[in-house]
C-alpha cells in the first residue's frame, strides 16, 4: 500500500513538473502583455519534432531511422544541443508570433488575439504535419530507459530529469525576476506598461522577450516530454490544457502560483486515478471550478480590477 | 520464384496478335459501354491510421488490375474512384453522397476510420449501394439499421467483437489465466471494446475482478495497474491504440507487475513497438487476419505490393482490400447486372469458392452474416526481435470453434 501511494506521488510529481513548466510559460506572457499564447500546445509538439530532427541530423549514420532513433542518437552532448537549438528556434518563433498575431491586437478591445494565436497554432501544426507526417516518433532518453526503483516505486530516468530540469528552470526564472534589473523591468511592465515606459523601460522589448522566453519554454518542454510520451504533433494540446488549468488554479499573474498549480494538478491526477481513474478529469475540473468560485483569481492570484 | 521472361519472338507475336485484335476490342468496348465504377472513401493522409487506408487502396487497385486482365466483369472493366475523407466524419458523409449520386459507383470500399462508417452507414442503406469494409473494425458497422432491415454493409476485415470472442476463448481455456481484469482507453474505440469484453465475458461465464480506464495520451498507468495487482489479476485484457498499449507495458515495468497480456490488434502498429521498446513489446499477444507465417500464395502477393505500402504491418489491409474487391467482382458477375440490390443479394448468396489472400471464401456472407472473416480466421501474433511473428502455444493449438462464444 505504501509503495502504491509512493508510486502515485512520484508519477504525479513527474507529470506535474511538465504542467508546472508550461503553466509558468503561460504566466510569463500574461503578466507582461495580458495576453496568452493559445498555440502553446502546438509549440510543444513542434518543439518535440524539431528536437527529433536535430538529434537525427547530429547522429547521422549511427542513430537509426527518423521514426525510431537508436539510443545512441541522444548520447553525450547531442540531447542538450537539441534542447538548446529547439529553445532558440521556438524562441524566434515566439517573436514572430508576437509580431504577427499578438501585437496588432494587444490592448485593443475584443479578443482578436485569442483567435490569431489559435490560428497561428493551427498553421504551425498543419505545416508540421506536411513536413513530419501524423505518426508519432520515438525520441530516446539520454539517461537510458531502465526503471529506477525508489522504495518500491518505479520511475524512469527521463521522468526524474524532467522534474529536475523543470525545477531548475523555474528556480532560475524566479531568481531572475526577483534579483535582477531585467526581472524588475519585467515586473514593472506587468504592473503598468504606461508607467514603465515613462520610467525609461523599453516595453516592446520586454514584451518580445516574454514571448520568446515563453515559447522557448514550450519547445524545451516538448524535448523533455518526448522521450516519455513519444513525439507527436498532437501531444502538446492535452498538456497545454492541463498546464493552463494549473495556471488558472494557482493564479495566472503569479508565477510561483502557476508552478504550484501545475504540480498540484499532476498530483491530483495520479491521486484520483488510485481511486477511480475514469473520474479523474471530472474530479480535477470540479475542484478547479470550486476553487475559482471561491477565489476567482486562483489560489495565489491578486485581485484584478477591470476598469470599465 | 521463377519469373516469366518473354523472349523477343514471343513479344513480336504478342504485338502482332494485339494489332489484329485491336479493332475487335475497341468495337466491343464501345458496344459494352463504360467501365464499372467502384469507389473508395477513407482517410489517406490525415490520421495515424492513414497508412492502413493507403494500403487498402493498393490492394483494391491490384484486384482491379487482376480482374481487368481476365476481361473484366460482365465484359466491362472495373475502375476505381478514390475520395480522401481526411478522417473527418462530415467530409466522409459528403464523399459518400458524391460517390453514389455524382460518380454513380456500383459499390464503395472503406472507410479507414470506424467512426466515419458509423456516421454514414444510413446513406448506402437508403440508396441501396453495397459497401465493403476493409479497415475500420468497430463491431456495429455491419449491423443492420433496424432488426430485419436490408443491410448493405459488408466487411472483409478485422472485427472488434470477433477479436474479443477469440481472446476470451483463449483466456477461458488457458490454465495460466487465473483472475482476469480489463484495461481500456476512454476513447470510442476503447469503450466499444470494453462493451464487447463485458458482454463476451458474461457469455463465456467469466468475471473480471478489475475494470480500469485510462486516457489515450496518458504516459503513466501505474495507479490503474496497482489496482489490478491488488485485485489479484493474472490476465489483463487491454483495449486501446498502439502508443497507449505501449505506455501500459512501460507502466507495468515501473511497478514490476507482469500479468499475461492479451490486447486489441492495435498492438501490431509500429507506434506500439516504438512506445514500448523491443523488449516490452514481446509480452502482449494479439490477433491479426493475416499470419506472419505467410503461405507461398500470400508471399507472392506480398512481394508484388510491398514496394507500394508504407509498412509490413499494413499488408493485412491490402489483403482485405484485394479480397473485398474480388468478392464484389464475383457478386456483380453472378448478379449479371450492377444495381445495388442485385449485387447485395448476390453477395449474400455467393456460389462457388474464391481463393483470396486472407483465406478461401466459401459462402462468405448470408442475409444474417455480413462478416467474411470470423473467429476461426484470426491469426495469433506477437512481436519478436522487433518484427511481427506468428504466436502459438498449446492453448492456441487446442482452440476449437465451440470455444468462440459470444
Amino acid at each position: 500500500m505504501l509503495a502504491t501511494v509512493l508510486q502515485a506521488l512520484v508519477s504525479g510529481l513527474a507529470i506535474g513538473g511538465v504542467y508546472a513548466l508550461i503553466a509558468l510559460s503561460f504566466s510569463i506572457t500574461f503578466t507582461t502583455t495580458r495576453t496568452l499564447n493559445f498555440a502553446q500546445g502546438e509549440f510543444i509538439g513542434v518543439g518535440a519534432f524539431l528536437g527529433v530532427t536535430v538529434l537525427y541530423a547530429l547522429s547521422s549514420g549511427e542513430g537509426g531511422s527518423f521514426a525510431a532513433l537508436a539510443p545512441a542518437a541522444s548520447a553525450g552532448f547531442r540531447y542538450p544541443v537539441a534542447a538548446l537549438a529547439v529553445g532558440a528556434a521556438l524562441g524566434t518563433l515566439g517573436l514572430l508570433l508576437f509580431l504577427a498575431a499578438v501585437r496588432p491586437f494587444a490592448g485593443k478591445p475584443g479578443m482578436s488575439w485569442v483567435m490569431s494565436t489559435i490560428g497561428f497554432g493551427i498553421i504551425l501544426q498543419s505545416l508540421g504535419l506536411a513536413v513530419w507526417g501524423p505518426a508519432p516518433v520515438n525520441m530516446p532518453s539520454p539517461f537510458g530507459d531502465d526503471v529506477i526503483r525508489l522504495g518500491g516505486a518505479g520511475v524512469r530516468p527521463q521522468e526524474l530529469a524532467v522534474l529536475a530540469m523543470a525545477v531548475l528552470l523555474m528556480v532560475g526564472f524566479d531568481l531572475v525576476m526577483r534579483r535582477t534589473r531585467l526581472g524588475k523591468a519585467m515586473r514593472a511592465v506587468a504592473h503598468d506598461p504606461a508607467v514603465a515606459s515613462l520610467m525609461g523601460i523599453n516595453v516592446t522589448a520586454i514584451m518580445l522577450g516574454a514571448f520568446a522566453l515563453s515559447s522557448a519554454l514550450a519547445g524545451v518542454g516538448g524535448v523533455l516530454v518526448a522521450p516519455i510520451a513519444s513525439a507527436s504533433l498532437f501531444m502538446g494540446v492535452g498538456i497545454a490544457l492541463k498546464a493552463f488549468s494549473g495556471a488558472i488554479l494557482g493564479g495566472l499573474d503569479n508565477p510561483r502560483g502557476c508552478i504550484f498549480g501545475g504540480f498540484a494538478l499532476g498530483l491530483m491526477e495520479s491521486g484520483v486515478a488510485l481511486w477511480q481513474a475514469q473520474w479523474r478529469e471530472i474530479a480535477v475540473f470540479l475542484l478547479i471550478i470550486l476553487v475559482l468560485a471561491i477565489r476567482p483569481n486562483g489560489l495565489f492570484g491578486r485581485r484584478a480590477l477591470d476598469k470599465v | 520464384m521463377i519469373q516469366y521472361q518473354p523472349t523477343r519472338r514471343e513479344l513480336g507475336r504478342g504485338a502482332l496478335a494485339a494489332m489484329l485484335a485491336a479493332p475487335a476490342l475497341t468495337g466491343r468496348a464501345l458496344a459494352q459501354g463504360q467501365p464499372i465504377k467502384l469507389g473508395f472513401n477513407g482517410d489517406l493522409a490525415a490520421s495515424p491510421s492513414a497508412q492502413s487506408g493507403r494500403a487498402a487502396v493498393v490492394g483494391i487497385e491490384a484486384a482491379i488490375e487482376d480482374v481487368n486482365k481476365e476481361g473484366g466483369v460482365l465484359s466491362r472493366p472495373l475502375s476505381l474512384v478514390v475520395r480522401d475523407d481526411l478522417s473527418q466524419p462530415p467530409k466522409s458523409i459528403q464523399n459518400m453522397s458524391d460517390l453514389i449520386d455524382n460518380e454513380r459507383v456500383v459499390a464503395v470500399l472503406g472507410p479507414t476510420n470506424s467512426g466515419n462508417a458509423l456516421a454514414w452507414r444510413h446513406i448506402p442503406n437508403q440508396k441501396r449501394i453495397p459497401v465493403m469494409g476493409c479497415i475500420g473494425s468497430a463491431t456495429d458497422i455491419t449491423k443492420p439499421m433496424r432488426e430485419g432491415a436490408d443491410n448493405y454493409m459488408f466487411r472483409v476485415g478485422s472485427v472488434d467483437r470477433t477479436q474479443v470472442v477469440t481472446i476470451m476463448g483463449y483466456a477461458k481455456k488457458s490454465p495460466r489465466t487465473g483472475k482476469i481484469g480489463f484495461l481500456t482507453e476512454t476513447t470510442g474505440y476503447g469503450q466499444g471494446g470494453l462493451k464487447d469484453l463485458q458482454e463476451v465475458a458474461q457469455a463465456q461465464g467469466m468475471t473480471a475482478v478489475a475494470n480500469e480506464k485510462f486516457n489515450v495520451n496518458d504516459t503513466d498507468m501505474t495507479s490503474q495497474l496497482a489496482k489490478l495487482r491488488a485485485a489479484g489479476v493474472e490476465t489483463a485484457l487491454v483495449w486501446a491504440q498502439g502508443t497507449t498499449i505501449g505506455q501500459v507495458m512501460r507502466s507495468m515495468e515501473k511497478i514490476n507487475y507482469f500479468p499475461v497480456v492479451l490486447t486489441s490488434w492495435a498492438a501490431d502498429n509500429l507506434s506500439f513497438i516504438n512506445a514500448a521498446g523491443p523488449q516490452l513489446a514481446e509480452k502482449p499477444v494479439f490477433l491479426r487476419t493475416v499470419s506472419e507465417d505467410r503461405t507461398p500464395h500470400q508471399q507472392a502477393f506480398f512481394g508484388r505490393i510491398r514496394p507500394k505500402i508504407d509498412a509490413d504491418s499494413a499488408f493485412s489491409f491490402a489483403v482485405h482490400g484485394y479480397d473485398g474487391t474480388m468478392l464484389l467482382a464475383r457478386a456483380i458477375g453472378q448478379a449479371g447486372r450492377t444495381d445495388g440490390p442485385a449485387v447485395k443479394d448476390a453477395l449474400e448468396d455467393l456460389r462457388g469458392t474464391l481463393q483470396g489472400y486472407a483465406k478461401t471464401y466459401d459462402k462468405p456472407f448470408s442475409k444474417a452474416e455480413h462478416e467474411a472473416l470470423g473467429a476461426a480466421d484470426q491469426r495469433w501474433t506477437c512481436w519478436r526481435d522487433g518484427k511481427l511473428a506468428a504466436y502459438s502455444d498449446d492453448v492456441v493449438r487446442g482452440l476449437r470453434p465451440e470455444d468462440f462464444k459470444g
